[in-house]
């Protein structure tokens, strides 16, 4: 239960940091055509950095899950 | 076990994000100073801190969740409270019945008397004890 809510936070982080991608163009302030301003990269850098970790978290832990999984399959089978 | 840590080392990253992401527009200096907050300011530090605030939970519930796997697994005692001693029972005074302080003081009432008697068998005196009375020895003054 625990647990299952910090998946839940996860998968907000990572919605989070497609949003902080978004967030310059969606709001408006980064100018079409124009350099990137320096609220632009923070925002695209600290997005990014923060979908990719939750991701890469979310892979882990259900590949752990499935493994732990495959694991208690393999006993029964051999019972 | 190995998914919830790297569950809560990203949780816990993401907490730090969210608080750069709150300092970031006036650490950065594209927040103007003395001025209203401008729109990427606004958006930065909002969503900075729901980033902090969800990062904060995933970090407890991970944590809790490790936690509790320990205790299943046997590697952590749980503390139990120790119980609070119950008060004993205060043992009630002992009521001492007329009869029994009748007892108790009989010995002390006949040793009164008997020193009662004596004293009037003795003549004049009031005071036993000293060598002179102490009745005449104010009626020689």
């Amino acid at each position: 239960m625990k647990a299952k809510l910090g998946v839940s936070a996860l998968i907000l982080l990572f919605l989070a940091g497609v949003w902080l991608i978004a967030a310059p163009f969606a709001v408006g302030y980064q100018p079409r055509g124009a350099v990137y301003a320096d609220a632009t990269v923070n925002d695209l850098w600290v997005g990014g950095a923060l979908a990719g970790l939750s991701f890469v978290a979310l892979v882990i832990y259900a590949a752990d899950a499935l493994r732990e999984l495959a694991g208690r399959g393999k006993h029964v089978a051999d019972s | 076990m190995i998914r919830k840590f790297v569950g809560a080392v990203a949780a816990a990253l993401a907490l730090m994000a969210g608080l750069w992401l709150m300092i970031a527009p006036f650490a950065l200096g594209t927040q103007p100073e003395n001025a209203d907050w401008t729109d990427p300011t606004t958006s930065e530090f909002f969503t900075g801190l729901g980033v902090a605030v969800v990062g904060l939970i995933g970090v407890a519930a991970f944590a809790a969740a490790i936690h509790e796997e320990l205790v299943v697994r046997g590697l952590v005692a749980v503390r139990q409270k120790p119980a609070e001693p119950e008060p004993e029972p205060v043992a009630a005074a002992p009521q001492a019945s007329s009869a029994e302080l009748a007892s108790l003081l009989a010995p002390l009432v006949e040793a009164l008397r008997e020193d009662l008697n004596t004293a009037g068998r003795g003549g004049g005196e009031h005071r036993q004890n000293g060598k002179t009375a102490l009745v005449g020895v104010e009626d020689n003054r």
